[in-house]
């Protein structure tokens, strides 16, 4: 863990690898905190002026933990992931730096400054450690820790928190400008095959939630929480499998649906898209049409739902929005269902050997990966 | 090629990217197989594998390419399905006997 930049650690595991490694490490500044998220979508669900319990008093606190709180949480979590307890703390000084250069909440950049003080703090560490006497490391190490930090934490003000919150300005305004003109449902054209290849939370945590948050916290609710999360594409695939896949699939994919679909671990169901390949035209489908209803019925979500469960969905789901999701979630699960249906039912003849299947793919994905 | 004695077999890890969802369920079911054997059975993100206690590791093809680089001495076994998966129920079968576990 001690690359999170990724240069020079001597991976020749191609270009997924890579990518997944950069995205496991954004998702994992993100998702053990997803708690401490959960909390704050579900007091803005209640207690915004359009919630369910509208309350000036108990709101107030919507704005400081989105503000201040989550990002905090991802620099020291950032921190920690590259240099221990050491790298969380002066993780979370520098990330104060970037949240109060900016007038959005600033994941982005806690995401970036959260590693990078706790790198420089292992560096400085790297060479005073060896020089510093016996009796006086504590003194050592507590000013190295503070001084690095108010170092960095004026850095992160002054250079970093700028530079990314114009970038989270240009990419808030591109997503704006697809939402406006209908073109989002585009989207799934990446982001379901990304998915597949197990890039799910790297594109969710990493990227789509960064720009939600921003939204949620101006208009109360984001579809970009949607684009990746929606459960009903994979929900199709899964109940085409039951009902058209080969002996062997069959007898599993009740049990996958219950984890996928109510448990939320969309996982499950990446495999067998992996086996069919082809099955990522049906993933693409149903996940347009679910961003095309979420966007047609104006509807979005006040947190990430994560995981991607149909509870989660509705927790953090705003009153009156109810519709329009569970209709998206239900129409993308149906035309994702069709769509693998036929395919599997147009293929089945050709390879309903498991082991011919499993060889193919284990042939396509070995050569993709190495 | 890493290899160990399925007798030998005392802690298995599964990895998956957060280590938090799809690993933590399989971890699940995997302990309950192997309760009988003593085996502990333990997830972890795959970018952190290296600082984990193991024997054997267990991982998603995805993830694989991954995995050996985190951890290259290890036996690393390599699945496709979450539910129902054969090498699973081979990797649960070795350990059970105590026969040869090698890298896939």
């Amino acid at each position: 863990m001690a690359n999170f930049i990724p240069a020079g650690d001597g991976g020749h595991t191609g270009w997924r690898a890579a990518v997944q490694k950069l995205g496991g490490n954004l998702a994992g500044m993100v998702i053990p905190n997803i708690g401490a998220f959960i909390a704050w979508g579900l007091l803005t669900a209640l207690f915004i002026p359009t919630g369910w319990l509208p309350n000036e008093e108990l709101s107030s606190m919507v704005g400081p933990m989105i503000i201040n709180l989550l990002p905090i949480l991802i620099g020291y979590t950032g921190g920690r992931l590259v240099h221990g307890q050491r790298g969380a703390v002066i993780g979370a000084v520098a990330t104060v730096g970037v949240i109060v250069g900016a007038s959005i909440p600033m994941f982005l950049g806690a995401m970036i400054v959260g590693p990078l003080a706790a790198w420089v703090l292992k560096k400085i560490d790297g060479v005073l450690d060896p020089i510093t006497p016996p009796g006086f490391e504590m003194l050592i190490g507590n000013f190295s820790l503070g001084i690095a930090g108010l170092l960095l934490a004026i850095v992160s003000f002054l250079g970093i928190g700028p530079v990314v919150n114009a970038f989270s300005d240009a990419l808030g305004a591109g997503v704006k400008v697809m939402v406006d003109t209908g073109l989002l449902p585009l989207a799934s054209i990446l982001v379901e095959p990304a998915k597949i290849l197990f890039l799910n939370n790297a594109i969710n945590h990493g990227v789509l939630a960064p720009i939600g948050v921003v939204q949620a916290e101006e208009t109360g609710k984001s579809i970009m929480f949607m684009l990746e999360t929606n459960p009903g594409p994979g929900l199709g695939i899964l109940l085409a499998f039951w009902l058209a896949g080969n002996s062997v699939l069959r007898g599993s994919a009740p049990g996958a649906i219950v984890i996928h679909f109510l448990g939320g671990i969309h996982e499950i169901y990446f495999p067998y898209v992996l086996l069919r390949p082809v099955l990522v035209l049906a993933a693409i489908a149903g996940g347009a049409t679910g961003v095309a209803t979420f966007l047609v019925t104006g509807v979005g979500l006040v947190a990430t739902p994560s995981p991607g469960s149909i509870f989660a969905y509705l927790a953090v789901t705003p009153p009156g929005a109810h519709f329009g999701v569970l209709l998206g979630i239900a129409l993308s699960a149906a035309v994702s269902f069709l769509v693998a249906w036929v395919i599997l039912k147009a293929t089945k003849s050709a390879d309903d050997d498991l082991d011919a299947a499993k060889a193919k793919s284990k042939a396509m994905k070995t050569g993709a990966a190495e | 090629m890493a290899s160990i004695s399925g007798a030998d077999v005392k802690h298995v890890v599964v990895a998956c990217e957060a280590g938090m969802g799809s690993s933590v369920m399989l971890a699940k079911m995997l302990a309950k197989q192997l309760k009988d054997q003593n085996v502990s059975v333990t997830h972890s993100p795959v970018n952190q594998l290296a600082e984990t206690d193991h024997d054997v590791v267990v991982c998603h093809r995805g993830l694989s390419a991954r995995a050996k680089q985190a951890v290259p001495n290890s036996p690393v076994i390599i699945f496709d399905m979450f539910l129902g998966d054969m090498r699973i129920a081979q990797l649960v079968n070795e350990i059970q006997t105590g026969s040869e576990i090698s890298d896939d």
